[in-house]
């Protein structure tokens, strides 16, 4: 199977959109992402999850004086996230396509080339490749929400969103360059190519790995974004269009931390573990800081944007907890989060539409009423969201904070209040916004049925991947755990001196 | 002869053309004075070939020419433009593109 | 076997579903019928397997069925397996069997309230959580349904969900479990450190050898679990939520906040005994909060007026007791005052709810008396339980009240302050009890029971929440335009009939001398026990008349100041009055827990939201960055000023330049 169909097939697909009639412009978008949809889906199937290494390799030169590689694969680490995208964009496509928009080709192609971005980023096995997607996949997201959002100040908050984002990923852009020029060994070819640059003989010296590393953490730190480099998320978060926050929260997050797994932890072993404890704080601030504004926050767009905060700093944890455990769970949860977060963008869109408009909480109550199937969707949301046991998420997040039990007890004390604080946030927005008193503007309705078919199977995935989530883990474990071999190699003896 | 009086005029002309374009407040004078700087150029490059002896100047006078008739076209396009809106026919007014 | 042991799962399981999604075309009292039978359903399918469990020889009655790996990856072993063996099929019966009742309690009670099927998709959905927790055989499946039994309990009570005091009850106790759930998983986590299985089995067979020389870990495990059993089975201090809890519907509370939820934590003791066993000190946190909760939660229903939290604050008591007795290594007669409190309690709740009913929904004690006469059934069903709850013999309570006690009191030593506690809570228990029969039953009729003996049920003009008394704007919730009491329906009757008898017999299963059949049944699941724990013949007689004695006197005690001389309890106010107010105010739990945990966190997500946020986030680091950028681009504008004759004199300048430094080069 050719990697590069799935990937440039929803840009293609908006830009054959570009000739159709304004008011079919969303038909090609929708084609684009359910044929890329059906490809990832034809892709887990035909994963050969014996077989270890990337699958489906793609590897043309592209730039051959720098050495630069259009090099995809796909293993156990992005295999999923891929799906994810897939999905999640199919849905908020579908999404959008149900009302008109402005100037819609437009939007469409937009939209169409963030899926492709996207993919490109998770696909991509050369790192000035991943570097030039994970920034590409941001340029889509400043027009949607400067162009179509849902604030009076979006320009403003977009354009904070994008230079803020865009400082993260130039630094990571230096980076980026600097491995490639510092593993050149004499007499070698410049190469970017992440399987090499992971292997012993490309390995940089201790001391440039470490600010590479930090480059490297910062710009993925941001994009998730973590505690203090947050600043950009509640502005950016009420610009955007929310079908178009559904994916930007679903899916760039992810990257992220996929950025971590695939990049920073074998490129940069030794100075990811001697950052390990910086980052794990960091990670814990989130998770604490998030949580605790979730739970102050009334709109209810930034609950969730906060509470992905929190999430994302799970992920993060569990990454850096260097166990095997903790990364599995990251990588799960990083799947769980996204498919949970998604559905919930949704709903609350579905809310806003029966309060009158408004996002904040003061304004709901009692929807639940004459909604129930509603109310049970998001219950079920609600339920994984909070990492309810029997939840994925709660499998996830078992192993993420296994993970960080075994490498660092106290830390994970003090992350299992996050799970508690995730339990009061999650629950109060469930509970101000469909239970108690009807609110003063609130139109109890239930939801309608073109919405549902979105929504629905969103949930149904939550339910399957609940009941089963040895699929992912399954295919993900052998890449999770080469991916963290050697840092995690670095703490062992580390570990028994201290016996 | 030497070409050294070639390009004494040539640059005599490039500097009376410079100091108009520097000077003069009306697009159409400014015009002139831009054709001014590139058949100054055109002197310098006919000078050349001709001292090398081979056809390559010529050529690129050639091309000058045809370069210095298009932006013609479109600056006394954009003067007749200018002129219809009733704007003031001044460069220094017309400054909306100003960061 | 394996079949019936997973249908016990699976019926409750195609009850829910069928009530969640057949709610629009279900008609009548279908819903009610259906979610019914499937427990009943599960009910047999517990007793066939009862039946081929008994067919096994002793040292097989252990045997774990796996249906597929769950999250079976890098040296985590997590499965869906269940482990069936006498404690769980135990269990299994006794929440089916006590569960069944509830149900066909429930289809008469909540009959025409809005959310009827929502309510036995709700009811249906806890059983099978709460099967599954006592079916898990493993650590991972036993947190699942750990979780799932929160979940539908916050579902249950904030069933009457417009209410705001029932979203707020729901919350607490949501979290509170969260709470429980969090320490389930860290103590979970301790274990699995040095066992390096999820498997109780697995885990239990090894103990002594992975936790030698890590005796530390296992206990701080231990106390961990303990925290997850303290939680779900509202002992001190993580209790609050139970009280709130009784906002659910009655069948709620009888089901989920007497007879089944709450035991959670005491199962979870008994079930981890082999791990206890190595860790004297966890055993011992474990019977001191059990005995401190049980006088608590006894004195705190000495005060409380409201009828069903009395009743909740007996079962808090009650619990106690259990956690007591499981942790001080009297298994056997923890389980079986599990197996009579589920009887007793939830035919108290029942009867209680009929009251209720015949109220209008009003809960307070201090509206209600004289209902004797006109709620017959009702009386004597109170009666019954309030007998077994007293601990009189011969009811149920009696034998297995007693039983942990003198079975403690076979350990010796420092014990005896357990059970010196245990016996001052038994007369605590007795007075309140009747305090509340007393009050409710005796003296002149209330108007509510003077309209009922005239034939009429009392209809309240307005739907009001009986917590606050203020006038609901819904027609959600109890009570509806027609409303059940337990003289008029047959399910509420035979439901009520059946505990009845089983709460005066139930105890013949473990008569001290005589029978032992409980613990005989028992015996596979605790043969690895090494504590021998048999009273002496003395000892037990002792025990057995002390008990009799202390519950006659607490009822004389209730007689005398409730009906010989009405007044008495004002003048003991008076006069005690620190203490009343200590008692009033539950012991202050919920002050100290809102100024120690609730207030900071809301202070530090204040102070995040209004000045953290503003001031460094977005000053310093957003700002920051973006204002260097903006600096930047500010100065690269400055320069497009729009003069055309200044780009052509800057264009010229750089022209001169460039000239000037050929020049100079090449001179």
């Amino acid at each position: 199977m050719n990697l590069s169909i799935l990937l440039w097939l929803p840009l293609a697909a908006v830009v054959a959109g570009l000739i159709l009639p304004a008011t079919e412009a969303r038909f090609a978008a929708l084609l684009g992402s359910a044929a890329a949809l059906v490809l990832s889906i034809v892709l887990l199937f035909r994963f050969d999850t014996g077989k270890p290494g990337l699958q489906f390799v793609t590897n043309k030169v592209w730039i051959s004086e720098l050495g630069i590689h259009y090099k995809l694969g796909v293993d156990g680490l992005n295999l999923f996230l891929i799906l994810l995208a897939a999905i999640l964009f199919f849905a908020a496509i579908a999404w959008t396509a149900l009302r008109d928009w402005e100037r819609p080709r437009l939007f469409y192609l937009w939209f169409g080339l963030a899926e492709s971005g996207v993919l490109g980023a998770l696909m991509a096995q050369d790192l000035a490749l991943f570097v030039i997607f994970f920034d590409l996949m941001l340029v889509p997201f400043y027009f949607l929400g400067g162009g179509w959002g849902d604030t009076p100040n979006r320009v403003a908050a977009m354009v904070k969103l994008f230079i803020y984002t865009l400082v993260g990923s130039l630094l990571m852009l230096s980076a980026a360059v600097a491995t490639g020029v510092l593993a050149q060994g004499p007499g070698q070819p410049i190469t970017f190519d992440l399987v090499q640059l992971a292997s012993n003989a490309r390995r940089l010296p201790v001391g440039s790995q470490e600010w590479i590393f930090l480059f490297f953490a910062a710009a993925f730190l941001v994009k998730m974004p973590a505690f203090p480099v947050h600043g950009w998320m509640p502005d950016g978060y009420k610009a955007m269009p929310l079908p178009v926050l559904a994916v930007f929260s679903g899916v760039l997050s992810k990257v992220a931390a996929y950025g971590f797994l695939r990049i920073a932890l074998p490129l940069f072993p030794d100075a990811a573990v001697h950052f390990q404890e910086l980052i794990l704080f960091i990670a814990l601030a989130s998770i604490l800081y998030g949580s605790v504004l979730a739970f102050t926050t009334r709109d209810t767009r930034l609950i969730l944007g906060y509470s992905s905060v929190a999430q994302l700093g799970f992920i993060t944890l569990g990454i850096f907890s260097l166990q095997d455990t903790g990364a599995q769970g990251a990588l799960l949860q990083a799947f769980n989060h996204g498919l949970v977060v998604a559905p919930a963008f949704f709903i609350v869109a579905l809310l806003a539409a029966r309060a009158g408009g408004s996002e904040d909480l003061r304004d709901m109550g009692g929807i639940a009423f004459r909604a129930p199937i509603l109310a049970v969707l998001f219950l079920i949301v609600a339920f994984a969201n909070l990492a309810m046991p029997g939840s994925s998420n709660f499998v996830g997040e078992f192993l993420i904070l296994l993970g960080v039990f075994n490498s660092k007890i106290v830390i994970s004390f003090v992350a299992f209040t996050g799970v508690v604080l995730a339990s009061v946030y999650t629950l109060r927005l469930f509970i101000r916004a469909m239970h108690n008193r009807v609110g003063p503007h609130v139109e109890s309705r239930e939801i309608s049925l073109t919405h549902g078919l979105i929504v629905a199977p969103l949930v149904a995935l939550i339910v399957g991947i609940a009941l089963y989530p040895q699929l992912a883990l399954h295919r993900s474990q052998r890449s999770v755990q080469a991916s963290i071999r050697e840092a995690k190699a670095l703490t062992q003896p580390a570990r028994e001196a201290q016996r | 002869m030497n070409v050294n009086w070639y390009l004494i005029v040539s640059s005599l002309v490039f500097a009376i053309g410079a100091a108009g374009v520097l000077t003069r407040r009306n697009p159409l004078v400014i015009l002139l004075c831009l054709e001014l700087m590139l058949n100054a150029a055109n002197i310098a490059l006919i000078a050349f070939a001709r001292m090398w002896g081979n056809a390559e100047g010529q050529i690129f006078a050639v091309i000058v020419m045809v370069v210095a008739a298009c932006e013609v076209c479109i600056g006394l396009g954009l003067v007749v433009a200018i002129y219809r809106r009733r704007l003031p026919i001044d460069v220094d007014e017309i400054r909306e593109l100003h960061g | 076997m394996q079949t019936s042991a997973w249908l016990i799962l699976i019926f409750p399981l195609a009850g829910t579903l069928i009530n969640a999604f057949g709610w629009r075309v279900l008609p009548g009292k279908a819903c009610g019928w259906i979610g019914t039978a499937a427990i009943g359903a599960a009910f047999i399918a517990a007793v066939a397997t009862f039946i081929a469990l008994q067919d096994r020889a002793e040292d097989q009655k252990q045997v774990v069925f796996v249906a597929w790996d769950y999250a079976n990856t890098v040296g985590v072993d997590g499965k869906i397996s269940i482990l069936i063996d006498p404690l769980s099929i135990f269990m299994a019966l006794v929440v089916t069997g006590v569960s069944t009742l509830i149900h066909l309690y429930a289809v008469a009670y909540l009959w025409k309230d809005r959310g009827y099927a929502r309510f036995f998709a709700y009811l249906n959905y806890f059983v099978f959580s709460m099967l599954l927790l006592v079916l898990a055989a493993n650590f991972l499946l036993l947190i699942i349904g750990w979780a799932f039994v929160g979940a539908a309990s916050y579902l249950l009570i904030s069933f009457w969900y417009r209410r705001t005091t029932a979203t707020t009850a729901g919350i607490k106790a949501f979290v509170i479990n969260v709470v429980g759930d969090v320490g389930l998983v860290i103590g979970t986590f301790f274990i699995f450190r040095h066992s390096h299985t999820l498997d109780f089995l697995g885990t239990f067979d090894s103990a002594s050898r992975d936790f030698a020389g890590h005796q530390g870990a296992l206990t701080a495990g231990l106390i961990f679990l303990l925290v997850g059993a303290f939680a779900k089975s509202a002992q001190v201090p993580l209790h609050t939520w139970l009280p709130d809890a009784m906002e659910g519907p009655t069948p709620v509370s009888a089901l989920i906040h007497a007879a089944t939820m709450v035991t959670a934590g005491v199962y979870l003791i008994a079930r981890m005994h082999p791990l206890f066993e190595l860790s004297p000190a966890a055993e011992t946190v474990g019977a001191v909060i059990g005995c401190v909760t049980l006088l608590i939660a006894g004195t705190i229903a000495l005060a409380v007026t409201d009828l069903k939290r009395v009743i909740a604050y007996s079962t808090m008591s009650q619990i106690g007791y259990m956690v007591m007795g499981v942790s001080a290594g009297a298994y056997v007669a923890g389980l079986f005052h599990l197996m009579t409190h589920a009887f007793f309690k939830a035919l108290l709740f029942m009867a209680a709810g009929s009251v209720i009913s015949a109220m209008g929904g009003e809960q307070s004690m201090d509206r209600m008396s004289g209902f004797r006469r006109a709620m017959p059934f009702t009386f004597v069903a109170f009666i019954v339980g309030g007998l077994a709850l007293a601990a009189v013999p011969p009811f149920s309570g009696f034998f297995s009240k007693d039983e942990i006690l003198t079975d403690i009191g076979a350990r010796g030593g420092l014990w005896w302050i357990l059970v010196v506690g245990g016996y001052i809570g038994a007369i605590l228990t007795a007075i309140y009890t009747w305090r509340m029969i007393f009050r409710t039953f005796w003296g002149d009729p209330c108007p509510e029971a003077r309209d009922l003996e005239e034939g009429h049920l009392y209809h309240p003009e307005a739907p009001f929440n009986p917590s606050n008394g203020e006038i609901e704007d819904n027609d959600v919730g109890f009570p509806g335009p027609e409303h059940m009491i337990a003289e008029r329906s047959g399910e509420m009757k035979i439901a009520m009939s059946v505990l009845a008898v089983l709460a005066i017999i139930g105890g013949l299963l473990q008569i001290p001398f005589v029978t032992d059949a409980l613990g005989h049944f028992l015996d596979p699941t605790f043969a690895d026990s090494n504590l021998d724990l048999s009273p002496s013949d003395g000892l037990v007689v002792v025990g057995l008349i002390l008990g009799a004695g202390l519950s006659l006197l607490g009822i004389w005690i209730a007689y005398v100041v409730w009906v010989k001389r009405p007044g008495t309890s004002t003048a003991v106010r008076e006069r005690l009055h620190p203490l009343y107010k200590l008692f009033v105010n539950k012991w202050y739990f919920d002050e100290l827990i809102n100024a120690i945990v609730v207030r900071p966190f809301a202070w530090a997500g204040r102070f995040g939201q209004q000045t953290f946020e503003r001031v460094v986030v977005n000053g310093v680091f957003v700002g920051g960055t973006t204002g260097i950028v903006k600096a930047g681009s500010a100065a690269a504008r400055a320069l497009q000023n729009g003069f055309l004759r200044a780009y052509a004199a800057l264009l010229v300048l750089g022209l001169v330049g460039v000239a000037l430094y050929f020049l100079l080069q090449s001179s």
